[in-house]
């Protein structure tokens, strides 16, 4: 391996120039590719990761909800099953297609939202004007309960198209009455604020607290007290009036329950009061919805970065670990290449000192001049080996393969 | 003092236009449902009828009888047929009704049954419904350079002004989008599912991507359907998909309207581009851009103009 030439100040400086240079401009030009790289490819990397983690959230959620269900509905099966057996063998002039044959109407009958069941005569349709328009604000809202849904072609088609307008519009209205609940919260939480700033608190106390107050009032107005007065009007337990509260506001709207949806007779205001709570419940609830991805997503950042931090070291040291490789390898090369344009320049001092003809040499290979310096010189020496005292030039240059030890040169490898 | 009074105003008219809206569709919705709905009631009243007639059975125990066959009949469970096995909370199932409680569709067919079932959707919802918008945010942002901004530059560069430009697109990815996630699954669906016609097809999906989702056609539920656990998986991907595209489309064209100045008239939040840099920023020796932020975050008091809206969901 060469060893670094320190006596010669020309070939020192010579390899200490590419040294410098070359490791400077690798470790200014790699972090930033790297970091470039190492950006993008985290960007990548954290999409997927999210991606996983909610994949992983999704199966997680279906192994609890299958062992909490599945005997429920076992449960439930055994029952019905039960109750077709009995009732066919009480009545056992009814066949078992039949039986089928009159559930199957009454159930398509039931999606399509008429109720067989009771005199058919004295329902409300499901499609007068109050009904329909609490449809047309399911569909808008997309919350869509689905206990009522159009059936006819033209009816879906309408559908479709008032949907594509309504959604937008909606969204809209929405971040209109979210900046308007925004304002009246913000001036009250200001003032409350004020309070706790005479007192010296300091500043992220107080927005946690004014957080807080937020979100509380907001579950006690939005939440709570709508849960209270579902379960007193629509005969609900507690826990079904707040499943459906959360549904609504969610928009995620299953239907197994619905406000307004049985056959208890209602208020007449009792529907239009429904519709304005989910207009400003759904823009609190999208508030909420919002302050939590927000969390998650600096919770998600604080964990890019600190995944950062580690890879950035990772990166850094690999950066270096490679720059000091290229900058080795480029030493070395450009020293080999130094030593021939040395020995080149030699022979030609040489060549024209002594007259040797050695232009033709200087075209061949390193190895093979090599060889045929060390020839010439054993030839050399077999002419002028009575000549202890040779010029220190002619000793110099006659010994090109070999170290020059007045020079301290570097032998060839 | 002009601005507040001009944004009542504006509020004030989106209220007003809202409910008119509504009122527009009810009209609409009753007079092409409610004929239908009188023909039915019909039929079911003679159906009954000729089945009393026939049996031995008396209305007051077939009424029992078919108010017990509906109660199940909502939680999904059938009494047509063999009990054999199908269940509707296996683990794809479960998934299935899990993925459709995250992105707030919410079919219905199948609901929870239990008070536990009932408690932990309400959690599972809580947390899920911010998660998967924040997955489906950074997803959109991810596919926003590919299939926005390079063919749109492209276009650019090729001579258009950007706002022929960003039009031309979108109506491009608009008709891509049409194409490959409501005409072609449709078509799909309609062959796959017995009693779907091809307009019921193009329904579903568009009442499943707006996540709507009111569950009167929900695919994987008919009795005896071959591989229903990958039939289930497939469908959900391909709504996870599909409102992929809706948001980018959604975002595209919330960034159209900032470039045709819609925001600022209707005085709507506007595309926030600081949410794509911070994506961006080189995390190696980059400057430290998020301690400011948080500082920033911690000293400012509650200012009413940033609550969040709901747009700001859809485009984080």
């Amino acid at each position: 391996m060469a060893t670094p030439d320190l006596l010669d100040p020309k070939s020192a400086t010579h390899n200490t120039k590419p040294l410098l240079s070359f490791s400077a401009k690798s470790v200014a030009l790699s972090p930033r590719e790297e970091s470039q790289v190492v950006a993008t490819v985290m960007k990548r990397k954290t999409v997927t990761a999210i991606f996983l983690l909610v994949v992983l959230y999704l199966v997680i959620g279906a192994a609890v909800f299958r062992s909490l269900e599945q005997p429920h509905e076992s449960a439930q099966r055994f029952a019905i099953l039960s109750q077709k057996l009995k009732f066919l063998s009480k009545h056992s002039c009814v066949n078992q297609s039949q039986l089928e044959e009159i559930v199957k109407n009454v159930v398509s009958a039931m999606r399509s939202g008429v109720n067989p069941v009771g005199t058919l005569t004295n329902h409300s349709s499901l499609w007068d004007l109050s009904s329909a328009f609490f449809f047309a604000g399911t569909v808008i809202t997309t919350i869509g309960f689905g206990n009522i849904s159009p059936h006819t072609e033209g009816g879906k088609i309408f559908c479709i198209v008032y949907a594509l307008l309504g959604i937008p519009l909606f969204g809209f209205l929405l971040a209109g009455v979210g900046d308007q609940l925004g304002t009246i919260f913000g001036k009250g939480i200001a003032r409350v604020e004020k309070m706790f700033v005479q007192r010296d608190i300091s500043q992220t106390k107080i927005r946690v607290i004014s957080t807080l107050l937020f979100v509380l009032f907001g579950c006690l107005l939005f939440v709570a007290l709508p849960a209270a007065i579902f379960k007193h009007i629509e005969g609900w337990s507690a826990l079904e009036s707040l499943y459906f509260v959360v549904i609504t506001l969610t928009t995620i709207g299953f239907g197994d329950f619905v406000a307004g949806g049985s056959e208890i007779e209602y208020l007449d205001y009792y529907k239009p009061v429904v519709w304005f709570w989910i207009l400003v419940g759904l823009a609190y609830f999208a508030a909420i919805l919002s302050m939590i991805g927000d969390w998650l997503r600096v919770i998600s950042k604080r964990t890019k970065e600190e995944v950062g931090e580690i890879r950035a070291h990772a990166a850094e040291w690999k950066a270096n670990v490679s720059a000091e490789f290229k900058e080795t390898r480029r030493r070395v090369s450009v020293e080999i290449y130094d030593k021939f344009q040395r020995a080149a320049s030699i022979k030609r001092k040489l060549s024209s000192e002594l007259g040797f003809s050695s232009a033709p040499e200087l075209t061949l290979p390193r190895q093979t001049s090599l060889v045929n310096f060390n020839d010439e010189w054993e030839r050399n020496e077999k002419d002028a080996g009575q000549q202890n005292s040779t010029p220190p030039a002619r000793n110099g240059g006659l010994l090109l393969n070999g170290h020059n030890p007045e020079r301290g040169d570097i032998s060839i490898i | 003092m002009q601005s507040v009074s001009r944004s009542w105003l504006l509020l004030s008219g989106f209220v007003l236009f809202y409910v008119i809206y509504l009122l527009f569709g009810a009209l609409v919705f009753s007079s092409i449902e409610r004929p239908v709905e009188e023909r039915l009631r019909h039929d079911m009243q003679v159906l009954t009828e000729e089945f009393l007639n026939r049996s031995c059975v008396n209305a007051a125990s077939l009424e029992l009888f078919l108010l017990k066959v509906l109660r199940a009949n909502k939680y999904g469970v059938s009494v047509i047929g063999n009990f054999s096995g199908a269940t509707n909370w296996d683990l794809p199932s479960s998934m299935f009704f899990a993925n459709t409680l995250v992105t707030t569709v919410g079919y219905g067919h199948t609901s929870p049954l239990s008070d536990a079932g009932k408690a932990f959707s309400i959690f599972y919802a809580l947390l899920g419904v911010p998660f998967t918008m924040l997955v489906l945010t950074a997803c959109v942002q991810r596919l926003m350079y590919p299939l926005v901004i390079a063919p749109v530059s492209a276009l650019q560069k090729s001579g258009l002004n950007p706002r022929p430009a960003t039009t031309i697109h979108f109506v491009l990815l608009l008709v891509l989008v049409l194409l490959a996630f409501f005409l072609a699954p449709a078509a799909v669906f309609s062959t796959l599912e017995a009693s779907w016609t091809f307009l019921d097809g193009i329904y579903f999906c568009f009442i499943s991507l707006c996540t709507i989702g009111l569950g009167d056609f929900v695919p994987a539920t008919q009795p005896g359907v071959k591989h229903r656990g990958l039939y289930q998986i497939s469908v959900m991907v391909y709504l996870f998909m599909g409102l992929m595209m809706m948001y980018l489309l959604l975002s595209f064209f919330h960034k159209m309207a900032d470039l045709h100045g819609l925001t600022t008239l209707l005085q709507l939040p506007r595309c926030d581009d600081s949410d794509l840099e911070d994506d961006r920023e080189p995390i190696v020796g980059g400057e430290p851009k998020a301690p400011p932020l948080k500082d920033k975050a911690a000293s400012k008091p509650l200012d009413p103009s940033s609550q969040a809206s709901y747009n700001s969901i859809s485009k984080g």
